[in-house]
């Protein structure tokens, strides 16, 4: 299936975490050499094999090994499209996006226990640990994922005050911080502070860039708002 | 984590007959769930995860008139920010505000905290490497171990872990009642190290919804080493009751939230600096520290000397 749109297409370097859009202003751009990217890339459970769609990994599946049970599959909307997945009862969240979709932003092991906050992601917009998160359980709600946002140009602002406080440091943490400054942003139209301290003090960054992430936050906010009106 | 077969509940009977079957196992925000199957803390894998949250209308907040109907899948989030709740049970939406972190209170359920297992390090490392009382064991191995977070107040059912539910002692200050598939429990007589449970629940047995009734101040303090996704090192909930009485109830000293009848005591005649301190000093004087936590005595006095200054405020 091609997962097309808007959604899903995101700059190539955001399907690689935020942490590598922040080289410069003109990378973050997707107006500019950014390569976009239409498809997500769909791997194979067993053997680890990528296919472009979900039909040509059915197919690699029957041929290569029909000794196995072919897994159950279902329709998870993430970033604004309809994407069929194969998932196991037992799979996270955070599993069936890297396993299933190849995504690596919020979808990379990190604590995996719930504890550090860097796979949160947006159900329905509210934050959620998709290491916490089954799968099975996020039928008919939209998942929402840094690299989605990072392609939204409403949420454009964000990545170039992320760029430009340089609030990744490292990187590991910054899909999670990330997404959680788009539901900042969403909840608070002029977030303090203390609101921004508070929504992101789930989110553990071992740098140390939280004061980085509240500049940001703050200043994307107004670009956002003067954008609007 | 191993494999398991997931069912979607519709009904509580749904849920509460398949939960009664082998080794099955109930579901509501997973945050505390998840991370038991992924440590395989639990002797014997589930092999049917059930869904809760598919169940209708178990995620409301009522109000019914004297006291509040809170169902059990309502999102700590929502709790903390309901205006209703907020104004007529301070303390459980201050309660609610202090667990763990944003992301995992928009997921976690008020269910789902107090029927959370509570655990001490030796409880749940992995593979059974502690076979401790609460698994069957003879011993228990913090008692002669590294046991600096555990109970100031000794042992219930073979174990000295200390309750971390952040929810308990708001709930039973307020006097609630837990209200299950089967029966309806006061929230008091709801909480016990109890086997591979914390609570009082039989098996099949499902929480659907909590009764709080409405008190005209209650309110919540938490100590903890960090200020966010911790467990407390103690927490401690006053509550007025209708007859204007001062509740105290004090979580993270005993395995169990446990009820300070001498704090209460000592605060009967008003709040005041000096009674406020007397209730934290006489609840303290009957603790009985471990070789590694007689600290927690200290922080346990100030929190409770805090909390009714601050319900007096």
């Amino acid at each position: 299936m091609k997962a097309g749109g808007a959604g899903l297409a995101g700059v190539a370097f955001s399907a690689l975490g935020i942490g590598t859009v922040l080289g410069s202003e003109t990378t973050a751009d997707p107006g500019g050499d950014g390569k976009v990217v239409e498809e997500l890339t769909y791997v194979c459970p067993v053997c680890g094999e990528k296919a472009a769609d979900f039909g040509s990994l059915q197919k690699h599946f029957k041929e290569r090994h029909s000794q196995t049970e072919v897994p159950a599959s279902m329709v998870l909307h993430i970033n604004g499209a309809d994407v069929e997945v194969f998932v196991e009862d037992h799979w996270t969240l955070r599993e069936t996006l890297q396993r299933a979709v190849g995504l690596t932003g919020n979808a990379k092991e990190m604590c995996d226990r719930g504890g550090c906050g860097s796979c949160t992601v947006l159900i329905n917009g509210k934050p959620a640990l998709a290491c916490t998160t089954l799968a099975v359980e996020c039928k008919g709600r939209e998942i929402e994922t840094s690299e989605g946002i990072a392609a939204d140009p409403k949420y454009r602002p964000l990545v170039e005050a992320y760029v430009k406080y340089d609030a990744s440091q490292c990187g590991y943490c910054t899909p999670g911080q990330f997404t959680m400054a788009k539901y900042i942003l969403t909840k608070y139209s002029d977030p303090t502070e203390e609101q921004i301290r508070t929504e992101l003090s789930g989110n553990i960054c071992r740098c140390g860039t939280y004061s980085r992430h509240v500049q940001a936050i703050q200043e994307a906010a107004k670009a956002i708002k003067g954008g609007k009106s | 984590m191993r494999r398991f077969t997931h069912l979607q509940a519709s009904t509580i009977k749904e849920a509460s007959q398949n939960g009664a079957r082998g080794n099955a196992m109930v579901i509501a925000g997973g945050t505390d769930l998840l991370g038991t199957l992924k440590d395989e803390i639990l002797p014997v894998y589930p092999s049917v995860i059930i869904d809760l949250k598919t169940i209708e209308g178990l995620n409301k907040i009522e109000d019914e008139g004297d006291s509040l109907l809170i169902g059990a899948m309502a999102k700590l989030a929502d709790i903390a920010s309901d205006e209703t709740v907020k104004k007529h049970c301070q303390a459980l939406a201050e309660a609610s505000g202090r667990v763990a972190s944003p992301a995992i209170r928009s997921m976690a359920t008020l269910g789902g905290n107090i029927c959370q297992m509570h655990r001490c390090w030796y409880f749940r490392t992995p593979d059974d490497r502690f076979h401790c009382s609460r698994k069957g064991g003879s011993t228990c191995p913090a008692y002669l171990g590294d046991n600096r977070y555990h109970s100031i107040f000794g042992i219930q059912n073979g174990c000295i872990a200390a309750s971390s539910h952040d929810t308990a002692p708001a709930l039973i200050a307020l006097g609630a009642t837990v209200i299950t598939s089967k029966r309806e429990i006061l929230a008091e007589g709801f909480f016990a190290a109890n086997g591979f449970k914390s609570c009082i629940l039989e098996d099949g047995e499902i929480v659907t919804h909590v009764r709080v009734p409405k008190s005209k101040k209650s309110v919540f303090e938490k100590f903890a080493l960090r200020k966010s996704i911790d467990f407390p090192i103690v927490n401690c909930s006053a509550a007025y009751d209708d007859k204007g009485k001062v509740q105290v109830v004090m979580g993270g000293v005993y395995p169990a939230p446990l009820r300070l009848t001498a704090a209460e005591k000592a605060v009967e005649k008003g709040i005041t600096e000096e009674t406020a301190a007397k209730a934290g000093d006489d609840a303290m004087a009957d603790a009985t520290p471990l070789s590694g936590n007689s600290y927690k005595i200290e922080i346990a006095r100030t929190i409770v000397k805090r909390t009714l200054l601050r319900l007096e405020d």
